[in-house]
């Protein structure tokens, strides 16, 4: 009975101030909702280990992620196999290569499908059945054995109408034999990640007698009672023995530590370029959710300190001290409760919104993989419940301990006391200070990571984008076969280069086509950075080397980008022969490496590879960037070796056109049809959208920091203003005393203006430190912009000092501009 | 500001004070008229709401009066802007409340040298000095580096009186000085005050407590804002105007 007298009172309470329920409830709901939403993504993306029927985590068994390049690095076949003996240590071990696929079989021609390359016991390691025929088994991988393909729901259903008749089909794969179709897998399977089609790995992979070239991923489940700190030891000493064995022979399969083997989560290896993004995103939320439990803390703080009067009324009444602690804790159960369920609602809605930017960003390519679905599950709702529990408990207990320590017996004598005691004050200057301290760290790192995805989208990366249509090519092996290893090779390299230039000429001859350019990857995209040594200039250690990205690149390419030649030549005829090795390269390394504007003539070569050949500089072009610029793999150092002599299978294309761009792309296919109407014209896209690809993610995350930054900033604003008008506030006695005493508005001003200057000195210095120290650790795997750190790490400190400064001037004055008397009375 | 005995130290003319709220105006003092000579020592005294607190914030300059004029020590302390009324509270006036008003995040000779503080002539021995004399004088020397919340009612009203005569005013005014004090821990502040006024100072006291009224030389009655009586208990010059 009595707890209901209170719980009414606490609601009566509440909706007698509408404003001050709406906005701590809307801080709860804030703080908890971006909390859960995060969770429910990460927990998704990576904290929830992949696993099938049998609950076991599935781990990648591969080399350590290479940062230069962004890309993941499979291990030599033979290493997997030997791997596979050690079944006290693993409980299986698959192996995989991802590849594209072109299957005919139907009237509309070749479609294309992420296959998979896999080892036959795939299908068992995941337990799952197909829904027609069989999957692989050991002898699909046998020399010699005929083409089988298992086909992904999607591509039965897209390509084949979901003929139930379809197991046996014999179907046209582009480059290799037919292959025979003998199942059909069911719907969402896409193990390892992406695959829409299985193929047998070769026997050479699955089962190698030798150490040859072959290299492969690797995908495991542990023994029972083996633990991954156990099975990364192991692998540790199976690294060294590789290590031993082709160390010397092989030194760039080894890392510069003797680093070969790693076993991660297998979701976590999926998204290693992102995990230092994710984990900030994390840290940020968890801050925010903090700042805004400080900040209702503070609110209803601030409100028993307006009724510690009934609150003394009450001790005096004879209440128990847990009766009290309950009284104080209803309204917080009221706001969190009410907050918690409108960020279940809140967070849901994120979660949807992302699903939806996930099937966008992935629905040119298919490359989603197949775990991220991300929604809220049963772990989502402890989290919440925990998440409101704490909330309660924290908010709740800064008014309660303030209810609790009051001196109700000075406050019962004289109406008009409410002097702030001595742990008061300290309690308040340490509410002022954390806020301070929380505000500069969130407000930093979001700051930082938004302009940082924010300079990355909108980088200059050196080329005309306006009136630009880019596209991939790819040329059929059976068409263009390469007779390696005979005459013909270099014959069968120009028959393909030819195709593209064929292409060229077709195009350009139309009204609407103005250029046309060919490189392996288009400038803002691709990326991707090796070392290269400069003959005369040569360092001792590979690392000390510079590094560039490079790519192949075709004759007259350069106006279809808004590129130019600037020193030397472009590619020629000369550059065709097959012993020809020239490079371009960009204005960057020129003036860098050659300052006396001398690079026409000088050679380079790769420099992990001592055999390497040497190319010879023959022009200079403009600076370009490929890849993001917020990623390692951007680098300022381009160079261009010649398509021509390569005989390149794939290439991209950009074409600048007059008119639509709809018209350009017919014209495009008109052409092509026109040359060979076998070749696959792809992802086709203006070079706007081709650029934004590469950081859709980071451009996605990069709205959730947008939206935690001005969640933080708002916070920030809020709570500093809130926590030092309340600091002041209860000092308005003090204030009146000091005025009595006759101390002059200016001094009363200062007084408190140098406090608040100590406050905000400790809280931003503590708070850069910390943003400092995170941005630190994930600068191991993201670049930051210098725009971001000067934003981040001068203008947002200024902001935050002048919203305290303001937050402590505008109170202060107001209660200085009140007579001494009214000051003294203030109640 | 300096003055002779007999001297009149505080006049007001006609003073009135108007509280507005909403559109309700409330007359708290109305055509006061009052003179103070150095060294008396006068208690106020009236009913709740009658308007003696309201008159002694405003011969403390703690608050402004509607109309009327007021002369301390024989200048003009109507006009003056906010810096030169906290000077003078800071060198004239020495106040003493019923809550006593100290500040907890300060030890007891903290409190006393606060408004020592505010004054650009003194050296920090010369507030340290005064300090330990204004302590010594309501005997709480001891008691100097403790905190107001380690002191009993009595004691922390005595340091506020220290805190009053540490500038050597040339007034004490005491807001109900003994309100929040038990009989005895009275008795003994207002034994202070009797000392204080035999050493030549001059003391306004409000107060409900008739004992305490009688140890003044002159007391004044408040009712309804105006001065209904005032009268002089030990034949002193007093004039009601």
């Amino acid at each position: 009975m009595s707890f209901s007298l209170d719980i009414k009172y606490a609601a009566r309470l509440l909706s007698k101030k509408p404003s001050f329920t709406a906005l701590t409830v809307s801080i709860v709901a804030i703080g908890l909702g971006l909390t859960l939403y995060t969770f429910s993504l990460l927990n998704n993306l990576l904290f929830t280990p992949l696993s099938f029927s049998d609950g076991k985590p599935v781990y990648a068994l591969e080399r350590p992620y290479d940062h230069t390049h962004l890309e993941r690095r499979d291990l030599m076949a033979i290493d997997v196999y030997n791997l596979q003996k050690f079944t006290d240590i693993f409980d299986e071990i698959g192996m995989y290569q991802m590849g594209i696929t072109f299957v005919g079989g139907t009237d509309e021609g070749l479609r294309k499908y992420n296959s998979g390359y896999v080892s036959d016991n795939l299908f068992s390691f995941t337990s799952v059945q197909p829904i027609l025929g069989r999957t692989l088994v050991e002898a699909d991988h046998f020399e010699g054995a005929e083409s089988v393909v298992v086909l992904g729901y999607k591509a039965w259903q897209t390509q084949f109408a979901g003929d139930p008749k379809v197991i046996d089909t014999i179907v046209p794969i582009d480059g290799s034999e037919p292959a025979r179709i003998v199942g059909v897998m069911p719907e969402n399977f896409a193990f390892p990640a992406v695959a829409e089609i299985w193929q047998p790995l070769s026997h050479r992979a699955v089962s190698p007698s030798e150490r040859d070239f072959v290299f492969v991923h690797a995908f495991a489940k542990l023994a029972n009672g083996v633990s991954l700190a156990q099975a990364r030891l192991f692998i540790d000493t199976k690294s060294k023995e590789v290590n031993d064995l082709v160390g010397d022979e092989i030194p760039w399969l080894i890392g510069p530590s003797g680093e070969y083997f790693t076993l991660e989560p297998f979701k976590k290896a999926y998204i290693t370029q992102y995990y230092g993004m994710f984990i900030a995103l994390l840290i940020v939320v968890f801050l925010i959710l903090i700042l805004a439990c400080i900040n209702v803390g503070n609110l209803l703080l601030a409100r028993v300190n307006e009724r510690i009067k009934e609150v003394a009324i009450r001790v005096a009444l004879g209440v128990p001290k847990k009766r009290l602690i309950l009284q104080m804790l209803w309204e917080s159960i009221f706001i969190c409760a009410i907050g918690g369920f409108l960020a279940f609602l809140l967070a849901g809605w994120g979660l949807e919104i992302t699903n939806q930017v996930f099937d966008s960003t992935y629905q040119v390519d298919n490359l989603k993989p197949f775990w991220w679905q991300v929604g809220l599950d049963v772990k989502s709702i402890i989290v919440l419940v925990v998440a409101i529990f704490a909330m309660i408990l924290i908010t709740g207990l800064i008014p309660a301990w303030r209810a609790l320590t009051g001196d109700f017996n000075a406050v019962l004598r004289d109406g008009t006391r409410g002097a702030l005691g001595k742990k008061a004050a300290k309690t308040t200057r340490v509410l002022v200070i954390s806020e301070i301290l929380l505000s500069c760290v969130v407000l930093v790192m979001a700051t930082i990571l938004l302009v940082s995805s924010y300079s990355a989208g909108n980088a200059d990366y050196g080329i005309d984008t306006e009136n630009r249509l880019t596209a991939q090519l790819q040329i059929s092996p059976s068409t263009y076969p390469i007779r390696f290893d005979t005459e013909f090779e270099a014959a069968d390299r120009l028959a393909r280069t030819k195709f593209y230039y064929d292409l060229k000429r077709e195009l350009e001859s139309r009204d609407n086509i103005l250029d046309v350019g060919y490189m392996s990857q288009l400038p803002g995209t691709g990326g991707g950075t090796s070392f290269f040594v400069i003959e005369g200039q040569e360092k001792e250690v590979i690392e000390e080397n510079p590094y560039s990205n490079n790519e192949g690149a075709g004759t007259d390419s350069w106006d279809a980008l808004g590129m130019k030649i600037i020193q030397g030549r472009d590619f020629d005829y000369r550059d065709a022969a097959p012993e020809a090795r020239s490079i371009i390269v960009n204005e960057s390394i020129a003036r860098d490496f050659f300052p006396n504007g001398d690079a026409i003539g000088k050679r380079v070569r790769r420099a992990n590879r001592p055999e390497a050949d040497w190319y010879t500089i023959v022009g200079v072009v403009t600076d370009t960037y490929h890849g993001s610029t917020m990623e390692f793999s951007s680098a300022a150092y381009n160079t261009y070796h010649s398509m021509d002599n390569a005989g390149m299978f794939r290439a991209m294309t950009a074409i600048h056109y007059t008119g639509s761009e709809a018209k350009a792309r017919q014209t495009l296919f008109d052409a092509v049809n026109k040359i060979d109407p076998d070749i696959g014209v792809f992802h086709v896209q203006s070079y706007d959208a081709l650029i934004e690809k590469p950081i859709l993610l980071i451009a996605a995350v990069s709205k959730i920091f947008l939206i935690c930054g001005v969640v933080a900033a708002f916070l920030a604003a809020s709570g500093i203003y809130a926590v030092a008008a309340n600091s002041v506030q209860q000092r308005t006695q003090e204030i009146g005393i000091r005025r009595a005493l006759g101390s002059t508005d200016g001094k009363i001003m200062r007084l408190f203006m140098n406090q608040a200057s100590w406050q905000l000195m400790i809280g931003l210095l503590s708070g850069l430190g910390i943003a400092a120290w995170l941005i630190n650790l994930m600068s191991s795997t993201m670049i930051f912009s210098e725009s971001s750190y000067i934003i981040g790490l001068i203008a947002m400190p200024i902001m935050i000092a002048l919203m305290v400064l303001i937050a402590t001037y505008l109170p202060t004055k107001k209660v200085v501009n009140m007579e001494p008397s009214d000051a003294l009375h203030h109640n | 500001m300096t003055t002779n005995n007999n001297e009149i130290l505080v006049n007001l003319k006609d003073i009135k004070k108007v509280f507005f709220t909403d559109d309700v105006e409330t007359h708290a003092l109305n055509e006061i008229n009052l003179q103070l000579r150095k060294g008396e020592f006068i208690s106020i005294t009236g009913p709740s709401g009658c308007g003696k607190s309201t008159l002694l914030s405003l011969l403390g300059l703690l608050d402004t009066s509607t109309s009327g004029t007021y002369e301390l020590a024989g200048h003009n302390a109507i006009d003056l802007d906010r810096d030169e009324r906290a000077r003078i509270r800071n060198k004239e006036i020495g106040f003493v409340f019923q809550a006593f008003n100290l500040i907890s995040d300060m030890t007891v000779a903290e409190n006393v040298e606060l408004p020592l503080t505010y004054r650009s002539d003194l050296s920090k021995e010369e507030r340290q000095q005064m300090v330990q004399e204004a302590l010594n004088k309501v005997d709480m020397s001891h008691r100097a580096n403790h905190y107001p919340s380690q002191l009993s009612g009595g004691q922390q009203q005595r340091v506020a009186i220290a805190r009053a005569i540490s500038g050597k005013p040339s007034i004490i005014l005491a807001d109900e000085p003994t309100g929040n004090l038990d009989s005895k821990n009275a008795q003994s502040v207002m034994s202070l005050l009797d000392e204080l006024h035999a050493d030549g100072a001059t003391i306004c006291m409000v107060t409900h407590d008739p004992k305490s009224a009688a140890r003044a030389q002159r007391s004044i009655e408040v009712f309804d804002g105006k001065i209904v009586s005032d009268q002089s208990t030990e034949q002193t010059p007093a004039l009601a105007l």
